[in-house]
């Protein structure tokens, strides 16, 4: 272990490179996010815990589409159909046997992965353009799918979810759902990083870089895609379950295109590929429009613009995705590494070694 | 007779959006989802310079164009020049990005309120009857001009004018290009400008026949479905491709239901994907079997 630190440049053991906590620096500022996760609620008003909580299952719904278009670096424009997918398996399994969430979750974990492998063959011969056609297709017709079923089922008005009982505990409050949703989403969170350090996401990354060169090393590329489709998307479902949870009601109209923005403006805003960048992405997206709501009522020249916070709101989603995309691709992420760098080695400006 | 007029009439209407699609996916590689948010703008324009200019539908139409033309090289030039080496995945999410920038900047200057262009018009804008019950209006007889123009005009630039055998070069291959000393920023600018301008007049046309407001974009990205059954690289493929949308869209109003019309295009497309993914004339390198 170097001075300030950095991660050691020698390395002696694989297993050196794979730590998940690999300098003083990690582990001090993960001990601090963890120790800011748990005072959070108990600063925090009820409307901002519940903010917080859609950060939470926001951060499980965003690794998820930052596992396939981050890491494995396939094109999805069909996540808001996953997590209505995910929200309609909960709210059909109340409707008609009335499961306790012990089973839906697990029943949306699996709805998610069988569709995953649907949507999934198809990327097997598709790229790029054809591959985004064909996923914006695949959330058209699970949206139309779920609204037939919803119109023949509630007479089209939506599914109102109980709140649900653990070990006999009901989920009321705010603060009761942050102490829920915290853990789940900590799970995902580590779920996401041991997957990045084991085989599979080393050849989802190698699938990612040149699906040809991934083949000719030996990896299965048709059966990791497969894979990475079916995690994201299983993942994806749980996260559409605990929003159908949390928001008490599902219904179709929920899941248009606006919330497909969303998860893209996370990963984009937040950096494609990395997990902390991802959750800062949540972060962001999440928050955002309240405190646009918030100027909009303190400053003059935007209080002006009255009921179009909304619209003001999605555009500054567009502008926030276009210059990240142009001016930091690594996103929030890649600021974040380059402050961390600059402090880490001051009064030095470059490191000798890309790490 | 008149069934066939009307699908004459929604065919060009796709064509125009479909052209745009095709120069801007042979330019750049992107396909282009903030083409309708485009088409919106220049509808926009159009309806602002008719306002000014107390109804003068020449000075309109030309108005529109050329800040539609202004609008395709500056989206160029601000935002995909930047990405010209990303992955393509990375140019498609910039546009819709930049679909919903241009959204809202529609909506703050505009306001979403729905207006009716044609008020405007007066007298030029109602139909004028030819034979046998036919009856055309002034504004259809415009839109299938502009298409017969452009689908006639392009491939006869590309062919004959040096800027159209250098958007071929570009085309084809912009490295070469560029090597032979043309200057490709300036070529795709115009391919962009171009598309602009294309989707700015089948806006003109949509907005006056039926209305204007920020959310008639899905009008415009309904046009990828004639250009990607064409082929996404093929300007012969985008009059097939009009052709069997429009078709597809008039005939399921007539004969099914109005609803079904609006999900018409993406059907057929559903449909084309499956049996010919890389269009009826594309080229085939962007699929690969494993």
């Amino acid at each position: 272990m170097s001075a300030r630190g950095l991660p050691s440049t020698l390395r002696t053991d694989f297993r050196d490179d794979v730590q998940l906590l690999d300098s003083g620096f990690v582990r001090f500022w993960a001990a601090m996010a963890l120790l800011i996760a748990l005072i959070l609620p108990l600063v925090l008003t009820n409307f901002w815990t519940g903010v917080a909580n859609q950060v939470l299952i926001a951060v499980v719904g965003a690794l998820a589409l930052n596992l396939l278009m981050g890491t494995t670096g396939q094109i999805s424009l069909g996540h808001a159909g996953f997590v209505a997918a995910g929200a309609f398996t909960v709210a059909a399994l109340i409707a008609h046997v009335d499961a306790p969430i012990g089973v839906t979750l697990p029943a949306a974990a699996v709805v998610g992965a069988v569709l995953g492998v649907l949507v999934g063959l198809p990327a097997l011969r598709l790229k790029g353009l054809y591959l985004a056609v064909s996923t914006l297709a695949a959330h058209f017709v699970i949206i139309v799918g779920v609204g037939q079923y919803q119109s023949a089922i509630s007479y089209g008005s939506g599914f109102t979810i109980p709140a649900p009982s653990i070990f006999g505990l009901e989920i009321g409050s705010e603060r009761a759902w942050y102490f829920v949703l915290l853990p789940i989403a900590l799970g995902a969170i580590l779920l996401n990083l041991n997957w990045l350090r084991s085989a599979y996401g080393r050849a989802w990354m190698a699938i990612r870089h040149r699906d040809v060169a991934a083949e000719a090393l030996g990896i299965n590329v048709a059966l990791y895609k497969l894979l990475a489709f079916s995690a994201s998307t299983s993942l994806t479902c749980v996260a559409g379950a605990l929003w159908a949870y949390h928001t008490a009601f599902v219904s179709v109209e929920a899941f248009e295109f606006d919330m497909l923005i969303q998860y893209l403006a996370m990963v984009i805003i937040g950096g494609l590929g990395s997990v902390l960048g991802t959750c800062l992405g949540a972060v962001f997206v999440v928050v955002l429009p309240h405190v646009i709501s918030i100027l909009a009522d303190r400053i003059p020249f935007l209080s002006g613009l009255g009921g179009k916070s909304f619209d003001l709101q999605v555009g500054v989603f567009g502008a926030a995705m276009l210059l990240f995309l142009i001016m930091e691709p690594r996103g929030l992420a890649g600021i974040w590494a380059r402050v961390r760098f600059y402090f880490q080695l001051w009064p030095f400006k470059y490191r000798a070694w890309e790490s | 007779m008149n069934l066939l007029v009307v699908i004459l009439i929604q065919a060009s209407f796709y064509a125009l959006l479909g052209m745009g699609y095709v120069l801007i996916y042979r330019a750049t590689r992107v396909l282009n989802l903030a083409h309708g948010d485009l088409m919106v703008f220049g509808a926009y324009l159009f309806f602002q310079a008719l306002a000014m200019s107390g109804g003068s539908l020449p000075l309109a139409i030309v108005a529109a164009a050329l800040g539609a033309a202004l609008l395709g090289a500056l989206v160029y030039l601000g935002v995909m020049r930047p990405l010209a080496s990303y992955p393509v995945a990375v140019g498609v999410l910039a546009t819709i990005a930049l679909g919903l920038v241009l959204r809202t900047i529609v909506t703050l200057i505009w306001s979403a309120q729905t207006r009716y262009p044609a008020e405007l018009l007066g007298r030029s804008g109602r139909p004028i009857a030819l034979f046998a019950g036919v009856s055309v209006s002034l504004i259809d007889t415009l839109i299938i001009a502009a298409a017969i123009a452009a689908i006639v005009g392009f491939p006869l630039l590309l062919r004959l004018s040096t800027v159209g055998i250098e958007m071929r070069g570009v085309a084809e291959n912009a490295v070469l290009a560029a090597q032979r000393g043309i200057n490709i920023h300036r070529i795709n600018a115009m391919s962009w400008a171009a598309a602009t301008v294309m989707a700015a007049v089948a806006g003109i046309f949509f907005s006056i026949k039926s209305r204007l407001g920020p959310d008639i974009w899905y009008v415009g990205l309904a046009g990828f479905a004639p250009a990607l059954i064409g082929g996404m690289d093929s300007l012969r493929g985008v009059l097939i491709g009009a052709v069997i949308v429009a078709a597809a869209e008039v005939l399921a109003a007539l004969y099914i239901a109005p609803q079904v019309a609006l999900a018409a295009p993406f059907l057929v497309l559903l449909v084309a994907l499956w049996i010919r993914p890389w269009g009826i004339f594309g080229s085939r390198e962007e699929l690969e079997r494993i």
